[in-house]
């Protein structure tokens, strides 16, 4: 993390998103294998990749357009899904210099870019930041888009051919939330209120609320932490 | 393709970009004001402790392997705590990623063998 004084703020930008690719492009392909088993052209997933750019909720949208349900159901159930979203830009305010680009920038701010630009940001000079945002987003972005062509082309031969593509990348995303959550883990309340976030969210995900883990854990999460916190204070307050 | 199948994904799209870029002008403007008045703006404590939650809650939601089984955890655990140790070491984003996914892919074939 020393490093990033000494790049330009593009380049710095593209290498911090090097990562998700690992992570992007085996479940771009993915998506790609599943849009055009469901009737889906390439060019019609890859134009969802492109516009929507929201993982899970694209596979939820083509899965349920796909299965006949009610179209304002399928774009009611996307628009819940990533509902989560609405919490991200506003915890990176703090951090971003003003610029005009920010409103047009957003169209990239997945969960890993935020989880990215949360831990990033806060480091680097503010005549870095508009450029590094446009770095690793573009890299996430473009990652995605062809991801999906592939998938569509060639997904099914690619994942046999390159069976690692599938089984061992894609454990690119844990390590890399990992590197962006382990400097928090320097105080005893946020080790606690995070390793319980963690805990839930892989229950959640192992259970039939596949879709709301996120946004449950971190519910859960933020109970810990004020319970925690309250705990913290009432002890003070009796001691004085 | 069907053109109303066309306009749920638009609305869909538009909807999205819409739960992205809303919170981001409606912050900063709440900042702007903040500062326009020489006071100082604040997040909400509660959203500000949402941010690093939310990553948590990532991590563990794609803690689980693809197809789960043993040699995929024992994988997963491995991944993480190579993760964690060379993270430790040297402080730095590519490094331990690389690790990690180098050793959940070595112990992941180890233990299928």
């Amino acid at each position: 993390m020393s490093q990033l004084s000494s790049k330009s703020g593009l380049k710095q930008g593209v290498i911090d998103g090097l990562p998700l690719l690992g992570g992007y492009i085996p479940v771009a392909i993915s998506f790609g294998v599943i849009a055009v088993q469901a009737g889906f052209s390439t060019l019609e997933a890859t134009l969802i990749s492109i516009f929507i750019y929201a993982g899970a909720s694209q596979f939820l949208l083509v899965a349920m357009v796909a299965s006949g349900a009610p179209l304002w159901l399928a774009v009611c159930m996307t628009l819940l899904v990533n509902v989560r979203h609405v919490v991200y830009a506003p915890n990176l305010v703090p951090y971003l210099p003003q610029s005009k680009a920010w409103p047009y920038l957003m169209h990239g701010l997945t969960d890993q870019i935020f989880a990215l630009a949360h831990t990033r940001l806060p480091l680097m000079d503010d005549a870095k930041k508009v450029d590094w945002f446009k770095g690793v987003s573009m890299v996430a972005w473009l990652s995605w888009i062809v991801g999906t062509a592939l998938g569509g082309i060639a997904g099914d031969s690619l994942t046999q051919q390159w069976p690692i593509l599938d089984s061992v990348m894609p454990f690119a995303l844990p390590a890399l939330f990992l590197v962006l959550l382990a400097p928090k883990f320097s105080s005893k309340l946020w080790s606690a209120t995070l390793l319980v976030t963690m805990t839930a969210a892989l229950f959640l995900a192992l259970s039939a609320f596949k879709n709301a883990a996120i946004p449950l854990a971190a519910l859960c999460g933020a109970i810990t932490f004020y319970f925690l916190t309250s705990h913290v204070e009432r002890k003070q307050s009796h001691a004085r | 393709m069907h053109v109303d199948i066309w306009i749920a994904i638009v609305v869909a799209a538009i909807g999205t970009y819409a739960l992205r870029v809303g919170p981001l002008l409606w912050t900063q403007r709440h900042f702007n004001k903040h500062k326009a008045n020489n006071t100082e703006a604040r997040l909400p404590a509660w959203l500000s402790v949402l941010g690093p939650l939310m990553i948590a809650a990532m991590l563990g939601a794609s803690l689980i392997p693809k197809v789960p089984s043993a040699a995929s955890w024992i994988a997963t655990a491995i991944g993480t705590v190579v993760t964690v140790v060379v993270w430790r070491k040297f402080k730095s984003l590519g490094l331990p990623v690389f690790c990690g996914v180098l050793s959940f892919g070595v112990a992941f074939g180890i233990a299928l063998v």
